[in-house]
């Protein structure tokens, strides 16, 4: 609740993901679908060449984790990055980007959009195969690499695409995709990539605690 | 499907885009005059051929951009120099 000062003084707000239904799937664990909206998010935009692009270390359409610690940058657009990270780590996060923007002669914005993005994880050597039933770009290995991330129509939804196998460490060598989207289009996004993986046996799961 | 190549995220099938319209030039509001102004806004070239366009890239990297497309075929070119 806020004080007299408009400072918020009560329990940090929770990020509830809009993603309702986590039921576990019937698939052996080869392929998995996880509900990872929980990661803190925060979308920064700058000029595209200036000094904060330099900080955060990637271009568009590439990711890199080399900006602060276990962060995810991705280039999301030209100008335009996604950091995706533990929420503990938000706030110092912040303060490191606020402390880039001040180096930056050009406009920066920074927003937290932690609360206002569904986001999920479909890991496994079918991922590719599930996706392609759902989006025309060419997923192979030349176009969309590890580390590679693009935006397109999935399932007719704007969607951030990122290719991260590394995040899918804890399941093996196999493909990870992560899939970004505006929070109220997160339990159709689910839903529909949940049916398209129902015929490589697509298992379903909550976010890791 | 049509595939239309953006200058960012390369060929993807055009219904990732809108389309905005003919390429004008903008005249200056200060010094125009009521029928240019409304010829801008109103009046199109709706040529038989090549034509430069504006389209816009809603679900992809959200850049607006200008192309070349033949208006019959439907193939598109990056813009020449002397459009």
């Amino acid at each position: 609740m806020p004080d007299t000062t408009g400072n918020y003084t009560g329990p940090p707000p929770v990020a509830r993901s809009p993603i309702t239904t986590v039921a576990a799937g019937r698939g052996d664990g080869a392929l998995t679908l996880t509900d990872e909206s929980s990661y803190g998010k925060l979308l920064v935009r700058a000029a595209a060449t200036g000094p904060m692009a330099t900080a955060l270390g990637t271009r568009f359409g590439r990711t890199s984790r080399d900006a602060g610690d276990e962060a995810l940058v991705v280039g999301s657009g030209p100008g335009e990055w996604l950091l995706l990270a533990d929420v503990a780590e938000l706030p110092k996060l912040t303060e490191w980007l606020e402390q880039q923007a001040e180096a930056d002669p050009d406009l920066v914005s920074i927003v937290d959009a932690t609360h206002g993005r569904a986001m999920m994880r479909l890991t496994g050597h079918a991922a590719a195969d599930v996706l392609a039933k759902l989006c025309a770009v060419d997923l192979s290995d030349t176009f969309v690499p590890d580390g590679g991330a693009f935006r397109s129509s999935v399932t007719k939804l704007v969607t951030d695409v990122v290719r991260d196998d590394a995040g899918g460490a804890s399941t093996g060598d196999r493909p990870s995709y992560l899939l970004h989207c505006e929070r109220s289009s997160g339990q159709y996004l689910w839903e529909a990539v949940a049916d398209a993986g129902l015929e490589y046996g697509l298992t379903t799961t909550a976010a890791p605690t | 499907m049509m595939l239309l190549r953006c200058p960012w995220c390369g060929p993807r099938n055009v219904t990732e885009f809108r389309y905005v319209g003919e390429k004008t030039s903008r005249p200056d509001p200060a010094t125009t005059t009521p029928t240019q102004w409304r010829t801008y806004l109103y009046t199109r070239a709706n040529v038989f051929g090549w034509t430069v366009e504006t389209w816009y890239h809603s679900t992809g990297c959200r850049q607006h951009f200008s192309v070349e497309r033949h208006t019959l075929s439907n193939r598109t070119r990056p813009v020449q120099e002397n459009s």
